[in-house]
Protein backbone atom coordinates (compact mmCIF):
# COMPACT_ATOMS: atom_id res chain seq x y z
CA UNK A 1 0.00 0.00 0.00
CA UNK A 2 2.04 3.67 -0.63
CA UNK A 3 0.28 6.61 -0.80
CA UNK A 4 1.14 9.71 -2.03
CA UNK A 5 1.61 13.58 -1.67
CA UNK A 6 2.26 16.53 -3.85
CA UNK A 7 5.22 18.21 -2.11
CA UNK A 8 6.90 21.76 -3.02
CA UNK A 9 9.40 19.69 -4.87
CA UNK A 10 6.82 17.59 -6.96
CA UNK A 11 4.95 14.40 -6.19
CA UNK A 12 6.48 11.42 -3.77
CA UNK A 13 4.97 7.97 -3.07
CA UNK A 14 5.82 6.38 -0.01
CA UNK A 15 4.88 3.65 2.15
CA UNK A 16 3.20 4.95 4.91
CA UNK A 17 4.32 2.06 6.90
CA UNK A 18 8.32 3.00 6.19
CA UNK A 19 7.63 6.81 7.90
CA UNK A 20 9.90 8.62 10.48
CA UNK A 21 7.51 9.63 13.51
CA UNK A 22 8.51 12.29 15.63
CA UNK A 23 7.32 11.66 18.95
CA UNK A 24 6.80 15.50 19.94
CA UNK A 25 6.79 17.23 16.42
CA UNK A 26 10.11 19.68 15.93
CA UNK A 27 10.50 22.77 17.50
CA UNK A 28 7.81 25.05 16.29
CA UNK A 29 5.77 22.26 14.39
CA UNK A 30 4.34 20.22 17.28
CA UNK A 31 1.79 19.16 15.19
CA UNK A 32 3.60 18.14 12.43
CA UNK A 33 4.63 14.13 13.42
CA UNK A 34 5.43 12.15 10.27
CA UNK A 35 8.19 11.95 7.86
CA UNK A 36 9.53 10.92 4.94
CA UNK A 37 12.95 10.35 4.85
CA UNK A 38 14.17 11.55 1.36
CA UNK A 39 17.06 9.47 -0.27
CA UNK A 40 20.25 11.13 0.03
CA UNK A 41 21.14 13.95 -2.87
CA UNK A 42 24.12 13.93 -5.25
CA UNK A 43 26.21 11.76 -3.19
CA UNK A 44 26.96 14.24 -0.48
CA UNK A 45 26.21 14.82 3.28
CA UNK A 46 23.07 15.76 3.31
CA UNK A 47 19.26 14.44 3.36
CA UNK A 48 16.12 15.84 3.83
CA UNK A 49 12.71 14.37 5.83
CA UNK A 50 9.67 15.72 4.05
CA UNK A 51 6.55 15.88 5.99
CA UNK A 52 3.26 14.18 4.92
CA UNK A 53 0.81 16.25 6.89
CA UNK A 54 1.82 19.38 5.61
CA UNK A 55 3.60 19.35 2.40
CA UNK A 56 5.03 22.71 2.62
CA UNK A 57 7.10 21.53 5.49
CA UNK A 58 10.80 20.08 4.65
CA UNK A 59 13.91 19.71 6.62
CA UNK A 60 17.61 19.33 5.51
CA UNK A 61 19.46 17.61 7.61
CA UNK A 62 23.03 15.87 7.89
CA UNK A 63 25.44 14.13 10.35
CA UNK A 64 26.96 17.01 12.16
CA UNK A 65 30.34 15.19 13.40
CA UNK A 66 31.06 15.06 9.11
CA UNK A 67 32.00 18.93 10.24
CA UNK A 68 32.14 18.92 13.58
CA UNK A 69 33.62 15.22 14.96
CA UNK A 70 34.11 16.57 18.83
CA UNK A 71 30.29 16.92 18.37
CA UNK A 72 28.73 14.31 20.68
CA UNK A 73 25.23 14.83 22.14
CA UNK A 74 23.26 11.92 24.30
CA UNK A 75 19.29 10.91 25.12
CA UNK A 76 18.98 11.13 28.79
CA UNK A 77 16.75 8.56 30.52
CA UNK A 78 13.43 10.81 29.63
CA UNK A 79 14.25 10.95 26.11
CA UNK A 80 15.25 7.19 25.57
CA UNK A 81 12.03 6.32 27.15
CA UNK A 82 10.17 8.38 24.63
CA UNK A 83 12.41 7.20 21.56
CA UNK A 84 11.47 3.57 22.65
CA UNK A 85 15.43 2.65 22.69
CA UNK A 86 16.55 -0.45 24.55
CA UNK A 87 19.54 -1.31 25.61
CA UNK A 88 22.05 -1.70 22.58
CA UNK A 89 19.94 -0.02 20.40
CA UNK A 90 21.77 2.76 17.86
CA UNK A 91 20.49 6.14 18.56
CA UNK A 92 21.79 8.63 15.53
CA UNK A 93 22.85 12.35 16.39
CA UNK A 94 21.48 14.76 13.26
CA UNK A 95 21.39 18.43 12.87
CA UNK A 96 19.33 20.80 11.09
CA UNK A 97 20.76 22.74 8.44
CA UNK A 98 19.22 26.15 7.42
CA UNK A 99 20.73 27.44 3.98
CA UNK A 100 19.86 31.63 4.05
CA UNK A 101 18.83 33.75 1.27
CA UNK A 102 22.45 34.56 0.84
CA UNK A 103 23.49 31.01 0.64
CA UNK A 104 25.25 31.00 4.03
CA UNK A 105 25.13 27.77 5.19
CA UNK A 106 24.57 26.95 9.09
CA UNK A 107 23.63 23.95 11.69
CA UNK A 108 21.50 23.96 14.34
CA UNK A 109 23.79 22.56 16.61
CA UNK A 110 21.82 23.31 19.99
CA UNK A 111 18.54 21.73 19.48
CA UNK A 112 19.67 18.29 17.36
CA UNK A 113 17.39 15.72 15.88
CA UNK A 114 17.86 12.09 17.44
CA UNK A 115 16.60 9.40 15.85
CA UNK A 116 15.92 5.53 16.70
CA UNK A 117 16.13 4.06 13.43
CA UNK A 118 15.32 0.27 14.96
CA UNK A 119 11.90 1.83 16.59
CA UNK A 120 11.38 4.63 13.47
CA UNK A 121 11.04 7.53 15.74
CA UNK A 122 13.27 10.92 15.85
CA UNK A 123 12.77 13.54 18.86
CA UNK A 124 14.35 17.45 18.92
CA UNK A 125 15.71 18.44 21.68
CA UNK A 126 17.63 21.35 23.21
CA UNK A 127 20.66 21.17 24.91
CA UNK A 128 20.34 24.13 26.66
CA UNK A 129 23.19 25.90 28.42
CA UNK A 130 25.41 24.11 26.10
CA UNK A 131 28.17 26.33 24.01
CA UNK A 132 26.74 24.90 20.97
CA UNK A 133 25.37 27.49 18.55
CA UNK A 134 21.76 27.18 16.88
CA UNK A 135 23.41 29.03 13.41
CA UNK A 136 26.83 27.56 13.60
CA UNK A 137 28.23 28.11 10.11
CA UNK A 138 29.36 25.28 8.07
CA UNK A 139 33.12 24.71 7.66
CA UNK A 140 34.40 24.83 3.81
CA UNK A 141 30.76 26.03 2.81
CA UNK A 142 31.91 30.25 2.16
CA UNK B 1 -4.05 35.75 29.46
CA UNK B 2 -5.02 34.62 32.81
CA UNK B 3 -3.00 37.06 35.43
CA UNK B 4 -2.58 36.01 39.49
CA UNK B 5 -1.06 37.36 41.91
CA UNK B 6 1.16 35.00 43.95
CA UNK B 7 2.93 35.76 46.90
CA UNK B 8 6.49 33.39 47.88
CA UNK B 9 5.52 30.15 48.83
CA UNK B 10 2.12 30.36 46.91
CA UNK B 11 1.79 28.27 43.72
CA UNK B 12 -0.93 27.14 41.52
CA UNK B 13 -1.77 24.07 39.13
CA UNK B 14 -1.68 23.73 35.53
CA UNK B 15 -3.87 20.83 35.50
CA UNK B 16 -3.63 17.92 38.28
CA UNK B 17 -0.04 17.30 36.65
CA UNK B 18 2.15 20.26 36.39
CA UNK B 19 2.18 22.15 40.31
CA UNK B 20 3.86 26.16 39.89
CA UNK B 21 5.53 27.25 42.90
CA UNK B 22 6.75 31.09 43.65
CA UNK B 23 10.24 30.61 45.33
CA UNK B 24 11.47 34.11 46.46
CA UNK B 25 11.43 37.19 44.61
CA UNK B 26 14.59 38.97 45.14
CA UNK B 27 16.02 42.51 42.75
CA UNK B 28 13.63 41.91 40.62
CA UNK B 29 13.99 38.12 39.45
CA UNK B 30 11.53 35.68 40.54
CA UNK B 31 12.88 32.34 41.27
CA UNK B 32 10.04 29.61 40.13
CA UNK B 33 9.85 25.96 40.86
CA UNK B 34 8.25 23.99 38.29
CA UNK B 35 7.39 20.31 39.34
CA UNK B 36 6.00 18.48 36.16
CA UNK B 37 5.76 15.17 34.53
CA UNK B 38 9.53 13.89 32.59
CA UNK B 39 7.54 14.03 29.43
CA UNK B 40 6.76 17.90 29.47
CA UNK B 41 10.15 19.58 28.29
CA UNK B 42 10.26 23.06 30.08
CA UNK B 43 11.82 25.67 28.05
CA UNK B 44 13.26 29.19 28.79
CA UNK B 45 11.00 30.95 26.96
CA UNK B 46 13.60 32.81 24.96
CA UNK B 47 15.37 29.58 23.98
CA UNK B 48 12.31 27.79 22.52
CA UNK B 49 11.79 30.96 20.31
CA UNK B 50 15.19 31.20 18.58
CA UNK B 51 14.72 27.69 17.97
CA UNK B 52 11.25 27.80 16.45
CA UNK B 53 12.67 30.63 14.57
CA UNK B 54 15.63 28.78 12.95
CA UNK B 55 13.49 25.59 12.46
CA UNK B 56 10.99 28.07 10.58
CA UNK B 57 14.04 29.66 8.51
CA UNK B 58 15.32 25.64 7.76
CA UNK B 59 12.00 24.94 5.93
CA UNK B 60 13.22 27.85 3.81
CA UNK B 61 15.69 25.79 1.44
CA UNK B 62 15.45 24.99 -2.33
CA UNK B 63 16.38 21.89 -3.95
CA UNK B 64 19.14 23.75 -6.24
CA UNK B 65 20.43 25.07 -2.75
CA UNK B 66 20.87 21.41 -2.10
CA UNK B 67 22.20 20.72 -5.04
CA UNK B 68 24.90 23.28 -5.35
CA UNK B 69 25.77 22.44 -2.04
CA UNK B 70 26.62 19.30 -2.50
CA UNK B 71 28.67 19.93 -5.35
CA UNK B 72 30.96 22.40 -3.47
CA UNK B 73 31.74 20.43 -0.63
CA UNK B 74 32.10 17.35 -3.14
CA UNK B 75 34.55 19.36 -4.66
CA UNK B 76 36.48 20.16 -1.87
CA UNK B 77 37.22 16.86 -0.93
CA UNK B 78 38.38 15.90 -3.79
Amino acid sequence: MTATIRTRFGEVEYDPRNTLRFVEGPIGFGELRDFLVMPNHGGGPFFWIQSTEDTAVAFLLTDPTGFFPDYRVAPDAGERRRLGLEDGDVCHVLAVVTVRPERQVSLNLAAPVLYAPEKGRALQVVLENSPYSTRQPLPGSE
Amino acid sequence: MLVLTRKAGEGFLIGDDIRITVIETKGGAIRIGIDAPPEKKIYRQEVFEKIRRENQEATRWDIQDLEQLSARLGEKKS
